[in-house]
């Protein structure tokens, strides 16, 4: 390195600095010669880009920043992408956020490997016998519109994910210049339960949930640090509140049957038999004995005794819970994917929620949602049973023309729906995607996209902070393949075959978003801002923060409606509970081509690239299992073998294989890599609403005779410290944390 | 130098080494990390990887633990036997510590690693042989050797993603030990900045990609000389000092009350990571 001194000298020196790269250059050069024969670029497979008339990104060596929207999961957290050379090289979060404020999870952080990916589909493909042909997009369009023509309304069905934002208004009228109304919305992994339990409850879907004002959080199964609803959001509340209202830490209290990353944070992680969370609620509203009118009605039977027959949870551990909850006002309580996953799904929800209202928590720790005034944008949600209805349609031979977007059912749906076998029924089938994941290789025509950091959009997030905000997605960089392209461009090329006088004024995707903005430029908070300053701005900023609207919460506590199925008997054949972890880099499986989601140890487990079956260490010594034995887990729907790993942290009376890996399609970093449990879920579903009740699923499990050493990072430290002071822990009463930084 | 006197003055010794006419002036660069507020996520080390150029090295690999993860995180569970983890696990971002005495620089036989004059445990890639001394005598187990060359070892950058790499950080090749930076290319560059305007690097100025990406803020880094810095002020009310290996809070019979600490402080390593640790509610 050049020193201060050593620069000065230079700068007196006659060497100047023309001279100085001169030399650089030609002996870079004749390196280049003497090494490697001809470079890429002499033998012309490659083109000099000029820097002199480079954009305006382009600035050799410095690195320039652009504000978009992350798309590796719902939650709309903004980014900021550090671009060099005109290429996307890092992801940060965006400080303006209300939602990450500036943070980013691993998933998130993976959205570049996303872009990179080797694997991504780059041509139209068509069918042709076993084998994709690559055609050209016109070809593309033309067949569209050839297979839809004389095809009614009610043939044709278009599957997606979550959508919001002006795709899913251009979506919608696409459908509707088709003539249908078949538009199934299905994310494998959503809070649907929970949704209908809350409205019934506080009025809304999804209240604003304030960890930072809690004291204590008692949350059944809700992984709010991991994988649940705003995940990077949460954290930076539980930071909070952690550090503490008025000095005193927030108290977390985790309870589910199989540890997540948020139960391994708990201050107290409390085992219940799979299933009876919502009996434990209502134990603890008996022992609270604050409840009134039907709601102390309908708690009488659940005394602690009883209660803790039932659940497993120690009659002192209800009584030390109930008495902190007293003890420690606001708190807050969290019902979660582990409480709704049965088919009496909503009546825990509704207990969990009740125990709430008895608190007073509601108004306090649980605030009324802010809504973005434009309710065309707002989020399209959906979770198996729109699945389960395609699906019925499917077998039913109904449709002649299916779509597919960012959904992956031929890997996600429960294997006893059978949907592969269904969606070979349908007509004529099309995918978008950006891999060919499973059903991509199903379909019958593959148009690929653009990656989402080479696309235009606009996003509504679900989970709205600290007010409403639209999230704006803008290329990070020039599409990496020439021939992928925007959903948002593909809509509108379809919607022009059906109505060219309406759209021919877009030209594309672009154009249609900017108007579109423009057009609302006032309620957007760009009123008297001329059209250019507006646009550059909301490019600038990656946000459109407005001042939604925001309702009132339900505050009156009831019982009614609420009834708890009789205790269910151990099912002799299958008697174990199948519970499928959904992991936060993972989650349904639609990233696991991301290397270093793959790299990247399970929190808990330390596994990666793998699968594996988590057992109790207590049971399994009961089996005669040891850890890496491969056993065959066998339900009614169907069986998968993968590794054993010993946890602690698991109900002994139950399973758990993460999802996510298992894929056979998608790709060099996901084919092939462990096993997935979506295949053996039978089809039981939440009673109320509908949905897929993801725990149900009941499985017995035999060894193969195989055994393998499972590849995780546990290893040189192990998990043990062997009595040193490595991970170190205090309790509250030796330590005073009021004077910290 | 009599060998009762250096035994008497072993603290001061290796305090001095290397830096001995203005030790750590104007740049110290220190880190705290807060296990009550870390929950074990990993987005620290995606970002590592992210920012750093590690290669991902696949199951077979990963298997005879030849992982490059500059930044891990380390789980523990109790060992009393009990039936559920009912205070869930331990977890512990783990890097290269930083040594102010650090074990690995005295064993390089060629000194390609050794202590910048703010702080910093070097690595000069490319004086390094390969001899993996530093690595053995490492107590954290951070330092990560290159088994292969990665650049050109299949699916590890495949075509398209080499434009990921970070421009700023060298791609090393086989043979040659590496670890965590404390984001080197990143302090350099706020060096730079700041020298250009005649001052030293602000408070907040530069942020590591781990402490940058962490969803809860348990990360804090900075230049501990700095009497503002956040980093500053976290290490004196802790009481922990850089050049000791004894912290006098921990003399006190009643005990400390504060939760700062080192990792096997007593090797006298004298790490540049303070830990601050992982707290529990006793009334539940």
């Amino acid at each position: 390195m050049i020193d201060s001194d050593s620069v000065k000298q230079l700068a007196g020196h006659p060497f100047d600095r023309r001279d100085f790269l001169k030399v650089l250059g030609w002996s870079g050069t004749a390196v280049a010669l003497s090494g490697c024969g001809n470079t890429s670029i002499e033998d012309g497979r490659e083109t000099v880009v000029s820097y002199v008339e480079a954009s305006d990104y382009m600035v050799p060596g410095i690195g320039v920043y652009y504000n978009s929207t992350c798309a590796q999961c719902d939650a709309g957290c903004n980014i900021n992408g550090r671009v060099r050379e005109g290429r996307v090289l890092k992801l940060e979060g965006n400080p303006d956020s209300g939602i990450n404020k500036g943070k980013l999870c691993g998933l998130g952080q993976a959205g570049v490997q996303h872009h990179y990916n080797p694997d991504r589909v780059r041509e139209p493909l068509l069918r042709n016998g076993s084998k994709g042909e690559a055609i050209t997009w016109d070809k593309a369009y033309a067949l569209i519109a050839e297979k839809l023509a004389g095809v009614q309304g009610d043939e044709i069905a278009f599957l997606s994910g979550g959508m919001s934002g002006h795709l899913k208004v251009l979506l919608g009228n696409y459908l509707d210049s088709l003539g249908t109304r078949n538009h199934f919305v299905y994310e494998a992994i959503a809070p649907s339960v929970v949704r209908a339990a809350n409205v019934k409850a506080y009025g809304v879907e999804m209240p604003r949930y304030r960890l930072d004002k809690a004291k204590v959080v008692l949350s059944f199964g809700a992984d709010f640090l991991g994988a649940w609803v705003s995940p990077v959001h949460f954290s930076q509340q539980y930071a909070q509140f952690r550090k503490g209202v008025d000095g005193q830490r927030g108290v977390l209290i985790q309870v589910e049957s199989k540890m997540t990353l948020t139960g391994a944070n708990a201050d107290r992680w409390l085992v219940v038999k799979p299933g009876t969370e919502g009996v434990l609620a209502l134990g603890i509203i008996n022992v609270l004995g604050t409840a009134t009118g039907d709601v102390a009605e309908l708690v009488k039977g659940y005394d602690p005794v009883r209660v803790s027959r039932e659940t497993g949870v120690s009659v002192s551990h209800i009584e030390k819970v109930a008495a902190l909850l007293r003890m420690r006002s606001p708190s807050l309580v969290l019902a979660g994917s582990a409480a709704e996953g049965y088919a009496h799904g909503s009546q825990n929800a509704a207990a969990i929620n009740l125990l709430n209202q008895v608190l007073g928590n509601v108004g306090k720790t649980i605030e009324a949602p802010v809504s973005v005034p434009f309710p065309q944008m707002a989020p399209a949600k959906g979770n198996t049973a729109a699945l389960k209805s395609l699906n019925d349609g499917l077998a039913a031979g109904k449709y002649k023309v299916v779509f597919n977007f960012a959904a992956n059912p031929v890997f996600t749906a429960p294997g006893a729906m059978k949907f592969k076998d269904n969606f070979a029924k349908a007509g004529f089938k099309v995918a978008f995607a950006h891999y060919l994941d499973e059903t991509a290789l199903q379909a019958d025509l593959v148009l690929p996209l653009d990656s989402a950091l080479e696309d235009w959009g606009t996003q509504v997030p679900e989970y709205m902070t600290e007010g409403a905000q639209i999230n704006i997605q803008q290329p990070l960089m020039e599409r990496l393949h020439a021939n992928t392209r925007g959903m948002g461009d593909i809509v509108l090329a379809l919607l022009k075959q059906r109505k060219a006088d309406e759209y021919k004024g877009f030209e594309d995707y672009y154009a249609y978003l900017r108007g579109a903005m423009l057009q609302n430029k006032g309620a957007l908070g760009g009123g008297g801002v001329d059209d250019d300053t507006f646009w550059n701005e909301t490019l600038t900023r990656g946000i459109v923060k407005l001042a939604g609207a925001t309702g009132a919460l339900t505050t009156h506590a009831t019982a009614a409606g609420l009834v708890f199925p009789a205790h269910k008997e151990a099912d002799e054949h299958y008697p174990l509970h199948l519970i499928p972890g959904v992991t936060a880099s993972l989650r349904d499986g639609r990233h696991t081509n991301q290397p270093w989601l793959q790299e990247s140890p399970d929190p808990l487990t330390t596994i990666v690239w793998d699968s594996w079956v988590e057992i109790h260490p207590k049971k399994a010594t009961e089996l005669g299992i040891v850890e890496g034995d491969i056993v065959e887990v066998t339900s009614r729907t169907g069986s998968v073998k993968a590794q054993v790993y010993l946890f602690p942290g698991i109900h002994p009376e139950a399973v758990s294989i993460p999802v996510g890996r298992g894929h056979d399609a998608m790709g060099r970093y996901a084919k092939g890599y462990g096993v997935n449990p979506f295949q053996i879920m039978d089809t039981v579903f939440e009673a109320a609403t509908g949905e897929l009740a993801m725990h149900e699923t009941r499985v017995k499990i035999s060894k193969t005779g195989q055994r393998v050493l499972v590849v995780k990072d546990e290893g040189a430290a192990g998990a043990l410290q062997m009595g040193r002071k490595i991970a170190s822990r205090v309790s509250t009463d030796q330590i005073d944390l009021s004077k910290e930084v | 130098m009599s060998v009762s006197n250096l035994l008497e003055n072993w603290s001061q010794v290796r305090h001095e080494h290397p830096v001995n006419d203005k030790p750590h002036d104007p740049y110290k660069w220190a880190m705290a990390i807060d296990l009550d507020a870390c929950t074990g996520c990993n987005a620290c080390s995606v970002a590592c990887y992210a920012e750093n150029n590690l290669p991902v090295v696949g199951k077979e690999k990963f298997q005879h633990g030849q992982q490059m993860h500059w930044m891990r995180v380390e789980r523990y569970w109790d060992e009393d036997g009990r039936e559920f983890p009912d205070q869930g696990f331990q977890f512990l971002p783990m890097m290269c510590q930083q040594c102010e005495a650090a074990p690995c620089e005295t064993v390089c036989p060629v000194a390609a690693t050794n202590h910048t004059a703010d702080g910093l445990n070097s690595q000069i890639y490319n004086r390094c042989i390969g001899s993996r001394y530093c690595s053995a005598n490492c107590p954290f187990k951070v330092r990560y050797f290159n088994w292969y060359d990665y650049p050109t070892t299949e699916n590890v950058w495949p075509a398209e993603m080499t434009q990921q790499l970070n421009p700023d950080v060298s791609v090393r090749g086989k043979g040659v030990m590496e670890k965590c930076t404390f984001c080197v290319q990143r302090l350099s560059a706020a060096k730079v900045t700041a020298k250009g305007e005649g001052r030293i690097v602000r408070e907040g100025e530069v942020q590591t990609a781990c402490q940058q990406a962490c969803p809860t803020s348990a990360i804090s880094f900075g230049n501990i000389v700095n009497p503002e810095s956040r980093v500053h002020k976290q290490w004196a009310a802790q009481q922990v000092e850089l050049d000791k290996d004894k912290q006098a809070k921990n003399e006190k019979e009643e005990g400390p009350g504060l939760r700062g600490y080192r990792i096997l402080e007593e090797l006298r390593a004298y790490p540049s990571v303070m830990y601050l640790e992982r707290v529990r509610e006793s009334a539940v």
